[in-house]
This record gives C-alpha cells, structure tokens and sequence, in this order.
C-alpha cells in the first residue's frame, strides 16, 4: 500500500524576497492547492508583510506516522537548517539551487569562503541522507550526480512570469527615457554586485561600446552589494574609465523601479560566469529585450537559443555583439520573439506541472490530490 | 530604440552566422586600426588598479600581513540593531560572555600566529631553493630571455598562413617579442595578437601599434576562457622552460583551443642548442629544448591530432669535401658527410597539430 504523503514542509536558511524566497513561496502554494500541508521553515525570516514563516527549530515532525509528512531543503549556502534537516528521519528533498564556489570569494571577500565551503560540504552530507536531489537546472543536476545523490532530477524553478511588468514604476520610466541621448543605446545587466557575476568585464566592454560606437551609450548595473570590496573596485573604476555621468549602480530598487530599469534599457549584457539558473533572463524576455549573454554554467540552458550567447568575454567581441543586436532589426525581432517563445516555457501553470512530476517521479510518491 | 511587441513573430535566426559575423567585424576593426592595439589591456589594467584584494594575493609579503591583521580575533561584536531592547540584551551578552571569548581568542590568535610563523620559515626555504634552481619566471630567466633577443621566424611564415588562416578565433603568438611575426601574421589575414612576458620587448610592441600584451606565457594562458582560440604559436619559451612548465603549456594549448584550433610549436633542435647562437641565454635558462618527437608525444597524449613536423633548412655552414675521386677521397668524404650530418643538423622544427 502506498504511503499517503499528508504535508511537505519547506526549510531554508533565510526566508526573504528573492529567487529561492519566492520560490519557496510558489511551492508553497503548489502544495497547498493540491490539498497538502505546507509550511516554510527557516533560521532567519526575512520576508515583508502578511507572509509567515516559522523557525525551523519549531518543528516537531509527526511522531510515529513515517512517510506522512515530507522534508523539501532549499540548498544555496551553508547553513544550520541543514544540519537540522538531516538530523531528521522524515524522507527529504534537497532544492539545489546552486553554491557560488569558493573560488569567487576567495580574492575579494575571503570572510564569505566559510558560508560557501560549509554548503559544499552540507551539499555532500545531505546527498547521503535525501531522498531525491531536485536542481532547477541540469548544470545543477550535475552538480548532484557528482556529489553522489541516489537520485537526481531536473524541478524547475517556480517563478511568476507573469508579475514581472506588473508594476513599472512609471516616474522613474520616464527619466530613465529622459536621461537617455537621442539614438543612443541602453545597457542593461541585473544581479548581485559580486565577483562571480562579472559586472567589471560589462563595464570594459561598455567602455570599448562606447568609445567604437556609440559615445552616449548608458549602463545600469542593478542590483544589491554583496561584496563590498568589488563594489568599491566597481565604483573606482567607472571613475578611472570617466563614465559617472553612463554608468549607474543602483544598489537594491524595489520591483517598480527593477520594471522600470528593463523597461527603458534597449539590451540586456549578462557576463556572469557562475549562475544556477538566472532570472533575470526570464525579466529581460518578459520586457522584450534582446539578450546578450556569456556563455558559462547554466546561462546556456535557461538562454537555449532565446539570445546571443558568446563563448568569450573579450570586449570588443561583447561591443559588437551589442551593435549588432540593437542595431540589426531582424536580429533584434528574432531574439525578442524567441525569448517570448523561451519565457513561456516558464509560464507558471508549466513549471508547476513539471515541478511536481519531478517530485512524485522522483520520490515514487502522489503528492496530494 | 524602443520594445517592439511581443507577439510579433520573429525570423528563424542563424546566430552562428551572426557570431562569425561579428567575429569579423572585430578583425576588421583590429586590422583597420579603428580598436587600437593596446585598449582591451588598457582596460584590464586599469581594473587591477581597484582591485585591493586581488593586488594583496599577489604579493607574498602583503598576503602574510594580512594574516597578522587577521589573526587578531575583535572581542567586540558588534551589537547590529535598531531594536533599544535587543541592544541591551546583545551588550550584556556580550559583556558576560567576555572572558571565555578572550579565552577562546588567545588560542586562535596563538594558532595564528603559528602557522603565519610556519609560513614564513616555508618561504625562506623556497626563496633558498629558487637561488638555487632558478624559477621559470625568475630574475635569472628574464636574463636569458633577454640574451636571446628577437629571433627569426620568417622561414616559418608560409607554414604558419597557410595553417593559421582559418583558425577559428584569434590567434596567439607567445613568446612575441616586439611582434614581428604578429605584424606579418596581421598583414597576411591571421587574426593575431601576441604575449611577451619582458616589458622592454611589449612596449616596442605597443610604439609600433602592434598587439602584444605583457605577460607571461603561462600566466596568460591561464588566464583565459577554454576554447576561446583559433591558434596558438609557441616560440622561444619552449627552449628555455623545464620539463614541467612545457608539460603545463601543452595541457593549456588543449584546454584553450577551440575544437579544430591550430598549434605550432617553433622549437630549436636540442642538438644545436647553445651552439651557433644565444649562448647565454642558453646557460641561464632554467629549462632547455626537448625534441620535436617529445612534442608530438606530449600532445598527442592530450588530444591533438594531424600532428607533423616540418624541419627548418640545414645549416650552410659545412666541412667541405676533399678533391678527387681516389678511393682515399671517397672514405673521407664520406666520414665528412656523416660529421656534416651530426655537427649541423637543421637547427629547429615546428610541431603542428589540431586540437
């Protein structure tokens, strides 16, 4: 007889706005719509507003109905909640979203190695306890295999596509169009500022852009700091290239201003070298932005012929990339339209389908009704 | 230049073709002069000037005052919050709990200092054995480097064209020199650009406006993205570099090559070396030739195929035969040929092949 799966409860080490965050969120709701308890746990909660979490040491479990309830651990970093998770017999799903390696951190902000090394490692001890390894990208699920996971599976990530242009902040739209030099292009990249992301080869590039073809070119690097040294390095070197009146770091914008900023941005540069998956793919297509994109860890998956991926970062490759698709009209139609065609494949009633069937496939479980 | 609508249909797209197209737009813009030789370097450098963290790794005394400075442990934590009650309690936490940390803190603080300590009796050993064994990128190296000056690779040239023309990406000449056979390549439609680990040499580069960016050879190559080039022309430092350095050059020849990249390996013959020229670079140099037929060896074993060696012209310095055609004559002769044949082979080789 099989075992009737009655909840799945979520642990991540901080629960707050952002890629894992909301799709937690997302799972949450899958669950519940299919009549399964739900709850997130998480060391540190962080989200704004009605949206409740609850400390992961407030956990108790079912005693004595084994199977009934199903552990799902959201994996980014090290954490206690790991450790907590694996100490519990519940059969466990660990959500690999991807660890920047240590190498990044290394030369810029070597107090972050520990976090990083320390989720390897939990990485690894997990992968002898779960159940089933969920990555939302094959580049994550090959991460899994090679940590040794039983099982594996591709579960993607929950994302509502649909909310991206809900809100664009029309005021700033409007300057943001007003700062911007007749004929002149705007570039845009979104991410964490931090080393692995890359955003100084965007800015050699976008200074040879500028300078080879189009001197009233602007850039807009949006995104929070999470390495304070490679901002600073970031900051210097916009003034040493003479580009504070091109180049804006934003830092945080909330999500009408993140709207805005695709909104009046012409192309989207991503020269990250480390990313699980990368949302702000998914927004750049939702705001019919052709795609310029390095070719490196999972970015080719998520892109899958929807952009221009190169497999260098020299800048003078990038600048003429950037021309090229803002400049070449059907180039420009064909990228727009293939990543519409790409983002739909992300459309939410699509991914939670594919998410569960991963899931139940995965476990050789029915989760809910 | 604005959105266009998102249910517009687009065209199929050739992106590969796009990409080749742009690959060429780049040489010409190389070619034509209009992207100057130096700004991609330029750009790179003015970057490693904001880059504190980066400058301190790469600098072995910088590294270890850095930990000194962390090797002592902040007793005060800080009390991080706006909530009045929360910092009160944090404050008597912290106040309370001071002793055991100091306890804690002076064992860490002493393993560190330890170990910083052990570190630097490490690095006095290197620094003995590198006077000892001159390093690849050592003092002693750049002299023979330097000894040996710009050598000629002309006789090469058609060689390298006709292998290099359509390589699939840029193309590498390390070591450069002051990038005379960049600027042939560049003249016969290669893509080149070069790398020359002494500034003297890349700076004469740069006044000639020809691309040679100062670095080492290794360091470079080290440097960049796998697969990203057409072709990869090895001169000059596979005479000088030890066994290892040149086992470590075909390994980053593999990985760096796109898929159908071209290598040429410009070596002198092991047999000459030292001999007609550059005797001084020849016995400051850490490392010496290694034969064409280790070469093909090496790469073989790492994936490269349609391997070849092309022999340089024989010397035209040669003992000259007697006259006369009497049997004492012809033993003579023939005993100079054989010393003709041992005293002054061709003095180099090129080793081409495809990863």
């Amino acid at each position: 007889m099989t075992t009737r799966v009655q909840a799945v409860h979520q642990f991540v080490p901080t629960f707050e706005p952002g890629a894992v965050g909301g799709h937690a969120l997302q799972v949450q709701r899958l669950f519940q719509d299919r009549g399964l308890q739900s709850e997130i746990y998480a060391e540190h909660l962080r989200m704004p507003g009605a949206v409740r979490g609850r400390r992961f040491t407030d956990y108790r479990g079912r005693r004595g109905q084994k199977g009934r309830e199903v552990l799902l651990y959201h994996m980014a970093v090290g954490s206690t909640v790991a450790d907590f998770v694996e100490s519990r017999p519940e059969p466990l799903v660990v959500d690999h979203h991807n660890i920047t390696p240590p190498s990044f951190f290394a030369r810029w902000q070597p107090e972050l190695v520990h976090g990083v090394s320390w989720g390897q490692d939990q990485l690894l001890r997990l992968g002898r306890r779960a159940a089933l390894g969920a990555a939302d990208s094959a580049f994550n699920q090959a991460e899994l295999d090679a940590a040794g996971y039983r099982r594996s599976a591709v579960a993607p990530l929950l994302v509502d596509v649909g909310s991206f242009d809900a809100a664009a902040d029309e005021d700033m739209v409007a300057r943001l169009l007003d700062e911007k030099a007749e004929g002149s292009v705007t570039w845009l990249f979104v991410g964490r500022v931090t080393p692995n992301k890359c955003q100084h080869d965007v800015l050699k590039a976008f200074a040879l852009y500028r300078r080879l073809y189009d001197p009233g070119a602007r850039l807009h690097l949006v995104g929070g700091c999470s390495s304070r040294a490679y901002w600073s390095a970031l900051e210097g070197y916009v003034a040493a290239l003479g580009l504070l009146d091109a180049v804006h770091l934003t830092g945080p914008v909330p999500a009408g201003g993140l709207a805005a900023h695709y909104r009046a941005a012409d192309v989207f540069v991503c020269l990250s070298e480390h990313e699980g998956f990368c949302i702000p793919l998914l927004e750049a297509w939702a705001h019919a932005l052709p795609v310029v994109a390095y070719s490196a860890a999972a970015v080719p998956e998520t892109v899958a012929g929807a952009g221009l991926l190169l497999e260098g970062k020299e800048p003078a490759v990038v600048a003429a990339a950037v021309h090229r698709v803002t400049h070449d009209r059907e180039l420009r139609r064909g990228l727009v339209a293939a990543g519409s065609r790409r983002l739909a494949d992300f459309a939410l009633d699509r991914t939670r389908a594919r998410f569960l069937r991963s899931l139940e496939d995965g476990l050789e479980l029915p989760l809910g009704a | 230049m604005s959105a266009e609508p998102l249910e517009q249909p687009g065209p199929e797209i050739d992106l590969d073709r796009v990409r080749a197209e742009i690959d060429q737009e780049v040489r010409r813009k190389r070619a034509s002069g209009e992207l100057p030789a130096d700004l991609e370097r330029e750009l790179d450098l003015v970057f490693a000037r904001f880059a504190p963290v980066d400058a301190v790794l790469g600098d072995f005394d910088s590294v270890m005052a850095r930990v000194d400075e962390l090797t002592q442990i902040d007793l005060v934590a800080p009390l991080d919050t706006t909530n009045p009650a929360v910092a009160f309690v944090k404050r008597a936490i912290r106040k309370t709990i001071r002793w055991y940390l100091r306890w804690v803190a002076s064992q860490v603080s002493g393993l560190g200092h330890a170990l910083g300590k052990a570190v630097r009796l490490l690095a006095d050993r290197v620094g003995a054995l590198e006077q000892a064994v001159p390093p690849p990128g050592g003092t002693v190296a750049r002299e023979a480097r330097l000894a040996g000056g710009e050598p000629d690779l002309s006789e090469w040239e058609s060689l390298l064209v006709a292998l290099l023309n359509d390589a699939p990406g840029r193309v590498v000449h390390a070591e450069a020199g002051h990038g005379t056979l960049v600027a042939r390549l560049l003249a016969r439609g290669v893509d080149a650009y070069g790398v020359e680990p002494v500034e003297a040499l890349a700076q004469r580069a740069d006044e000639e406006g020809i691309e040679v960016r100062l670095d080492p050879v290794a360091a470079h190559l080290r440097a960049l993205t796998d697969g990203v080039l057409g072709g990869l022309v090895l001169s000059g430092c596979v005479d000088r570099l030890p066994p290892g350095s040149l086992v470590e050059l075909a390994e980053l020849a593999a990985a760096k090559l796109a898929r159908g990249g071209r290598l040429v390996v410009i070596g002198t013959n092991p047999s000459v070396w030292g001999r007609e020229r550059d005797p001084i670079g020849a016995d400051l140099a850490g490392g010496r030739p290694i034969h064409a037929q280790t070469w093909r060896h090496l790469l073989e074993a790492r994936g490269f195929s349609d391997l070849k060696v092309a022999e340089a012209q024989a010397s035209e310095v040669r003992l000259s035969p007697v006259p006369g055609s009497d049997a004492g004559a012809n033993v003579i002769n023939a005993n100079l040929e054989r010393l003709n044949e041992l005293l002054f082979p061709p003095r180099a080789f090129a080793v081409t092949g495809v990863r």
